[in-house]
């Protein structure tokens, strides 16, 4: 098929460019994170004369690196845990097994993604401070945990909905409790959706300021986020700390994505030729 | 056998329980805090107070009509992408290369991306330029107001394609290649296999990324604005999110700020529920 | 289905009818039961501002030894966001810091009057009336915020100019832009107007030079007629300015924090009306163009029988919060934080003119020389009168005004309206 060969050539030149543009902004962001504050004022696109690490390092210490990269990692850990636990269990139960309200659930959970976080800021500080759970990690665990979940159990559901209900019904032919059809059949299947919900919600919670903010009011229990957004100033004064914070969050990111992205990838070939 | 019924609540309990506590609950929460006042008037009731004053608000009236702009640009939003995934799922050469670097923008924060693009888009900036070179009237992308919006929405596309290309391809895994081998086969041209296999066979995953996309247009297009344009210029970038931001920090009006959220919640819900029974429609009617 | 749209509708109607109460938490309760005292700001984590933060720290030490400080460093973008969630949460801070203005007179309902425990440094301290509502004080200053027009004397001799006698008149200034625009392409102004803030610099910087003294200090006291000729002759002359392609090109999506400082920086426009603390200050300009080419000037004589004199007010302060346990302390704490030896670090490291009076400032070159002297005669901004509504009004309707959609008489009618209501 020469026409299609040809035709697929012309698609990847624009995609390339396209690539470029996608990769620009971080070395823009390398590169001011190498500048000093006057070269950037200065000339922003200008190449650094030399790698300088002072900004990283200034960076690093003001944003408090050490102890915030120990809080994101750590809430964000628990939050996608329970995410994606109890995003696909409701997924399951939402997409293969018929129950009364299941229909109406649905729909609220399609509700509770329209509810934008503005409206629910405010009061949900005070139920936080009311259970006790405003500066706690389990208390931002919980509040990242609310915010994606409609999120993830809508991904959930519809991606088993794509599920024959034939591999269901074969393996509670084999003898399998619904549990043992999640557990056995639901989880493996699902690996792909997973996956890249599991990489969707990490980034969400990595790089949210305001939930942090507002949950973690005291200093030592800040996400590493916060303490970069805390590098801007009042006024944006001073980009190239800022940049070096920003290059610090997003590396971590990148390194999972560029980790967990190949597994996607397999996870779609194997879900393809399974059919 | 009653196990095996309990067996979908039990699946179902805990996101529900977390959903309820603190999602739907604080929603109540603030859709009362409402109808109260502020300032002078803090805690007390003020009926229906808020709302008359939202909605002879210009500027409140045009954040909504942005956001109906929004709603006409979403296609457009989704197409991107799931053209993109298309591709890359076909195998177009350096298709590895695109799947990882396409995801990129995405890490960075809004406030990089704003900024990296104020830059851009600057009157004297490269773009300009650029066109200058070829011959066309320079462009204040940020500085007019009929363009601004535009380019906002451009940048935001830009800065989040590639989840939903994440997205995009994940749903690719429920396709069967046999499908698309058979079309291949018979000779079919790139546009067919896409309108008669490709889109059929990911309704559901192009429902569910036009849902998150519009989700993603109306609640965290925040960052980008306040960097990039801060509602201006005259008020001509504002959107929803925005106003409320503004009502409840700059202005101390968490009461009229609450209105504003639950107006901006049902406008998401009557606009998020219409788009999910269209796409139903017309998914079954293929 | 007539089910299904009722109940929320019953539900609508119910929460319409059980609205309040629920505006503020009760009790807020305070942090500072244990001996510590929590303080919100967006300055102490600046690299400026550490030693200052020490200074204060070790002043409140060695008088309250047995309490903890615990400074909280705020992104400024989410600061007053967060603390309002704070207050209707029931978890605040003890000590807190604000902008002059507006964003306090709105939030004086969570604060303690400061005046009966900081009166000893009534005299010391400039700025006071920023941070005071119905003739009480809730914070005390520790910077002075003002718009002096700088400019770049190395321009002016560049166009054969001379730099130590800039015009006083509206005409000669214009005149001398023309001749420096001719020799050097450096524009007029360099303008920055995204944010909506280019009309209130130009506003206060320009307004002793347009406004008749009486008229000046009528608009302070909140009798301002919008519909006055001079009033309309500000906003003309912003249109004008921008008209006459005076300003720097893309005023509307420039931002003046921090791009319109660069064009200045950089020595591509010959004037700007910059800030006296913390950014695009004397201390930033000297360090890009060197303290001995850059001056400081008041506004043109515009209107005949003016006499220019330099805007200023209070710019940040330390409040003490209502929930409190021990209001005395916490205003302690504001005492120390604006002890004569904290600003003198505050202004030797950040380049802040600080509210303390008392501090030397002879080594930090010609301009910042100058603006001190001008402080003496100087009077408050014309923005910082305004409401936070009608500020942010006026920055939408500049915009329009530069791009032709709304007139200036359309928009001096819509702010008349706004500032009565």
């Amino acid at each position: 098929m020469p026409g299609a060969r040809t035709s697929r050539w012309l698609i990847a030149v624009p995609m390339a460019l396209l690539a470029l543009a996608t990769v620009y902004p971080l070395v823009f962001t390398a590169n001011a994170a190498m500048k000093t504050r006057r070269d950037y004022i200065l000339d922003r696109f200008a190449l650094a004369d030399t790698l300088r690490w002072d900004n990283i390092s200034t960076a690093w210490t003001t944003a408090g690196t050490a102890r915030y990269f120990f809080n994101s990692v750590l809430v964000v850990a628990g939050a996608v845990a329970l995410l994606l636990l109890f995003g696909s269990m409701a997924g399951f139960a939402l997409s293969h097994l018929r129950f009364r309200g299941s229909r109406a659930l649905l729909l609220g959970c399609l509700a509770a993604l329209f509810v934008p976080f503005q409206v629910i800021m405010v009061p949900l500080v005070r139920t936080m401070a009311d259970t006790g759970l405003v500066d706690t990690y389990p208390g931002l665990i919980l509040a990242y945990t609310a915010q994606f979940l409609p999120f993830t159990i809508y991904l959930m559901t519809s991606y088993y909905s794509a599920i024959p209900a034939e591999i269901v019904d074969a393996a509670r032919i084999d003898g399998n409790t619904p549990y043992g059809v999640y557990r056995r059949i639901m989880l493996p299947i699902g690996r792909p959706a997973l996956l890249s919900v599991g990489v969707l919600n990490a980034l969400f919670c990595w790089n949210d300021v305001l939930i942090a903010l507002l949950m973690m009011p005291s200093a030592e229990h800040r996400t590493l986020m916060v303490g970069v957004t805390s590098l801007r100033g009042q006024y944006t004064a001073d980009i190239p700390t800022f940049a070096s914070g920003v290059l610090i969050a997003a590396v971590p990111v990148l390194a999972v994505y560029l980790f967990f992205q190949r597994r996607i990838a397999d996870a779609v070939t194997a879900g393809s030729t399974k059919g | 056998m009653s196990a095996e019924r309990l067996a979908p609540f039990v699946l179902i309990a805990p996101a529900v329980l977390v959903i309820v506590l603190f999602r739907l609950w604080p929603l109540l929460l603030g859709v009362n805090f409402s109808f109260t006042g502020d300032g002078d008037r803090n805690g007390a009731a003020v009926g229906l107070d808020n709302y008359t004053e939202l909605f002879a608000d210009p500027l409140f009236l045009g954040a909504l009509r942005n956001v109906g702009w929004l709603v006409l640009l979403l296609p457009v939003a989704v197409a991107i992408p799931g053209m993109l995934a298309t591709f890359i799922y076909l195998r177009v050469p350096g298709h590895r290369l695109y799947r990882s670097v396409y995801f990129f923008p995405a890490v960075l924060s809004p406030v990089i991306v704003g900024s990296i693009f104020n830059l851009l888009l600057s009157f004297d900036g490269p773009l300009n330029s650029v066109l200058d070179v070829v011959g066309i009237e320079p462009v204040d992308w940020l500085g007019d107001s009929k363009v601004a919006l535009f380019t906002v929405v451009g940048v935001h596309v830009w800065a989040t394609f590639g989840m939903a290309l994440v997205v995009f391809l994940s749903g690719f895994a429920t396709l069967d290649p046999a499908l698309l081998d058979a079309a291949r086969s018979d000779g079919a041209a790139l546009p067919q296999v896409i309108r008669h296999v490709i889109i059929p066979g990911l309704s559901r995953t192009i429902q569910f990324v036009f849902v998150t996309t519009m989700i993603g247009m109306l609640t965290s297009m925040f960052g980008l604005i306040y960097v990039m344009t801060s509602g201006g210029p005259g008020g001509s970038t504002y959107l929803p999110e925005y106003y409320i931001w503004i009502q409840q920090g700059q202005m101390n009006r968490p009461a009229f700020a609450s209105a504003a959220s639950t107006v901006l919640f049902l406008v998401m819900l009557v606009v998020g529920l219409a788009q999910v029974s269209f796409l139903r429609r017309t998914g079954k009617e293929d | 289905m007539k089910q299904r749209v009722l109940w929320p509708a019953a539900v609508v109607v119910a929460l319409a009818l059980a609205g309040c109460g629920s505006a503020t938490g009760n009790e807020p309760p305070s942090n500072s039961a244990s001996g510590k005292l929590v303080v919100w700001d967006w300055k102490s984590s600046d690299k400026t501002a550490t030693a200052y933060v020490e200074k204060a720290k070790a002043d409140f030490a060695a008088k309250h030894p047995g309490v903890t400080l615990e400074f909280v460093a705020q992104p400024f973008d989410q600061y007053y966001t967060l603390l309002g969630a704070a207050i209707q949460a029931g978890k605040g801070p003890d000590v807190m810091m604000f902008n002059g203005g507006g964003q306090i007179r709105d939030r004086v309902d969570a604060l303690v009057p400061l005046d009966q425990y900081v009166a000893p440094d009534k005299e010391r301290l400039a700025g006071w009336d920023a941070f005071t509502k119905d003739g009480k004080a809730y914070a005390s200053p520790v910077t002075l915020q003002g718009h002096p027009i700088y400019f770049n004397k190395d321009l002016y001799k560049k166009a054969g100019l001379d730099p130590q006698k800039p015009a006083t008149t509206w005409d000669g200034f214009t005149a001398d832009c023309a001749a420096i625009t001719k020799a050097t392409k450096a524009s007029c102004f360099a303008l920055g107007n995204k944010e909506g803030i280019g009309i209130q610099f130009f506003l206060s910087a320009f307004g002793s030079g347009i406004l008749t003294p009486q008229e000046y200090d009528d608009w302070i006291a909140g009798r301002r007629d919008w519909n006055s000729p001079n009033v309309k002759k500000v906003f003309q002359l912003w249109k004008d300015v921008n008209d006459q392609g005076l300003n720097s090109k893309g005023g509307n999506s420039t931002t003046m924090f921090t791009d319109a400082f660069g064009i200045f920086q950089s020595a591509k426009a010959t004037n700007i009306i910059g800030l006296m603390s913390d950014i695009g200050h004397w201390k930033d300009f000297n360090e890009f163009i060197g303290p001995d080419n850059l001056g400081v000037m008041k506004s043109p004589v515009i209107t005949a029988g003016t006499t220019p004199s330099l805007p200023f007010d209070g710019g940040i302060g330390y409040g003490v919060a209502k929930w409190t346990k021990d209001p005395a302390l916490a205003a302690d704490l504001v005492r120390s934080l604006t002890s004569t030896d904290a600003l003198t670090t505050f202004y030797t490291n950040a380049g802040a003119v600080v509210s303390d009076t008392t501090v030397k400032t002879t080594d930090g070159g010609v301009a910042v020389t100058a603006i001190v002297a001008d402080l003496k005669t100087g009077k408050p901004a014309l923005h910082v009168a305004l409401s936070s509504k009608t500020i942010e009004l006026m920055g939408r309707l500049s915009q329009q005004i530069l791009e032709g959609s709304v007139s200036v008489d359309a928009a001096l009618k819509q702010l008349g309206e706004s500032d009565r209501s």
